[in-house]
């Protein structure tokens, strides 16, 4: 049970991370592209400032959105695994995608249209971070070696 | 309602002393204030005009245009009006009377509404028709903002008039497109410059640009433009919203970029930085700013006579946390602050009325219209 808490913990971690440095590097594209001064200074001390910020000082803490997303996520994932013979790994790859995916799109019905995380403005946007819960939902489907929830 | 206080006391002491309303460099003494409400239960009341010294005009983001004649609500709207898009923050917005209103019956109203052609998508409009008795006619769409949005928000949508009788008109950034704000192909984050009739004054900044400019555009950089004030000399002043804190006071130039969102005070919703700048070479700083957000939603400047001591200075409402902040200028420089009627909650607009008293509205679906005046008392 630790290990599997420590996995989920983990693959919140990951999909965070990629949510997050996603953003920062979304706007310090944008930035760079119209010959604002981003070096490499400004890109880590940006990206560590949105770690934080996006955890703490925001409207709603990227981590508890993620985890809550994760937690509702994977149970379903655990519950069709019940009857499904895919491989865990892919199953909660898939249920991790489904999550982020869910975030990001159903937000703005919420709020107007209103994009509240500025990377998932673009449908690019929209696939990266699904992609990025696919990852954190891969680790957690491979940790501990028997996979996601026993 | 009357204010009436023990700092009533110590009130009348300055007065005697002289230290009341009245010298210019001293905080105002909210005694000699009465405040009365005149109505409620507006629906989203968002902008006023007056067309006369005891008449004017209100509007409802709901999509009515409503009038006041001597104080008094006239339960019924004015016709004619068109059909908006009440979502969001979209709606009825401004309604501003014609400089030569007394003549030519002209008013002037920015709103949303659905593009006739994509409906999932919108569009600020701004439209010149007359007031014929209680109803709307002769209209004529002067501007559309353009690409249309998807997003019901950050519409900007305020009017003023500069001296030379050209219109100016304030563009949000429609929240996600913020990035267009820099790009001057479109209307996003942008102040536009028109005359009356919806054409282009030809000293605009941008008429000669071959670059594909639009040349409708005065200034750009913008985020969400709420508050338009015109001094007497012409100077412009825009406030605008910013996302978390970073809510800005500009003095507009001609051809000006205002850095929004590559330089920025504020960080936006989701905690993340928009921008790690917030100067850059060719780009305008805020004569003020504020962190926390204030909120700003309207400004005006004040030329009545009623308080001799505002004379001059620049009134904005705010939403957050709901007040009327006082900026005292100097040469274009805002050199004092003052946070007046802190007891309505958030205050959506304010104006002054020809008599010098000032007229608030307050937001949201049982909005009211509070008039400012000096303690009778002390006249």
């Amino acid at each position: 049970m630790i290990k599997q808490i420590q996995a989920f913990l983990i693959s919140l971690a990951i999909a965070t991370f990629l949510l997050v440095t996603h953003t920062t590097a979304t706007n310090l594209i944008w930035l760079s592209s119209i010959n604002m001064p981003v070096d490499f200074g400004v890109v880590v001390s940006t990206m560590a400032t949105d770690l934080v910020g996006m955890n703490s000082r925001g409207a709603f803490p990227a981590i508890g959105l993620i985890f809550v997303g994760l937690l509702i996520a994977f149970i379903a994932a655990r519950i069709i695994s019940i009857w499904s013979s895919l491989n865990k790994a892919y199953l909660y790859a898939l249920a991790g995608g489904a999550a982020l995916l869910a975030i990001v799109v159903l937000m703005p019905l919420a709020f107007y249209h209103l994009d509240l995380i500025a990377g998932a403005r673009t449908l690019g946007g929209k696939v990266y971070l699904a992609l990025a819960g696919m990852i954190a939902g891969y680790y957690f489907g491979g940790h501990p070696k028997k996979g996601g929830f026993q | 309602m009357k204010l009436i206080n023990l700092r009533f006391v110590c009130a009348s002491l300055l007065f005697c002393s002289g230290l009341v309303v009245g010298d210019g460099d001293l905080e105002t003494n909210i005694d000699h204030i009465e405040y009365e409400t005149l109505a409620e239960g507006l629906d989203h009341p968002w902008s006023m005009t007056f067309i006369s010294d005891n008449e004017m005009l209100l509007t409802e983001l709901s999509g009515n245009l409503r009038r006041v004649s001597n104080g008094v609500l006239n339960p019924t709207p004015i016709t004619g009006v068109p059909e908006v898009l009440f979502a969001g923050q979209g709606g009825l917005s401004e309604v501003l009377a014609d400089p030569d209103f007394a003549n030519n019956g002209l008013l002037y109203l920015s709103f949303s509404a659905s593009d006739a052609e994509q409906p999932k998508l919108n569009r600020l409009n701004v439209i010149q028709a007359r007031l014929e008795g209680n109803a709307l006619v002769d209209h004529k769409t002067i501007f559309q903002s353009d690409p249309p949005r998807k997003t019901a928000a950050h519409y900007g949508a305020r009017l003023g008039f500069l001296p030379d009788g050209t219109l100016l008109i304030t563009s949000g950034d429609g929240f996600n497109y913020r990035e267009k704000a820099q790009v001057l192909d479109n209307h996003f984050g942008k102040i536009l410059r028109l005359n009356t009739d919806g054409t282009i004054p030809a000293d605009n900044p941008f008429v000669s640009n071959s670059k594909g400019a639009l040349p409708e555009i005065w200034s750009y950089g913008h985020r969400n433009l709420q508050g338009l004030a015109i001094a007497d000399d012409g100077t412009v002043f825009e406030h605008e919203h910013g996302p978390q804190g970073g809510d800005e006071l500009n003095l507009i130039a001609p051809g000006k970029n205002y850095g929004w969102p590559a330089i920025t005070y504020g960080v936006d919703y989701s905690g993340a930085m928009i921008s790690p700048f917030t100067e850059q070479p060719g780009m305008e700083q805020p004569l003020k700013y504020w962190v926390p957000s204030i909120a700003p939603s309207s400004m005006m400047f004040y030329r009545g006579d009623m308080f001799p001591a505002w004379k001059g200075s620049l009134f904005m409402s705010a939403l957050v946390p709901g007040d009327v902040r006082r900026l005292e200028l100097q040469d274009n420089k805002v050199i004092n602050e003052e946070i007046l009627f802190t007891e309505f909650g958030r205050i959506r607009n304010i104006i002054a009325a020809p008599d010098g008293s000032l007229l608030l509205v307050t937001d949201g679906d049982n909005g009211k219209l509070i008039r400012v005046s000096r303690n009778r008392k002390e006249l």
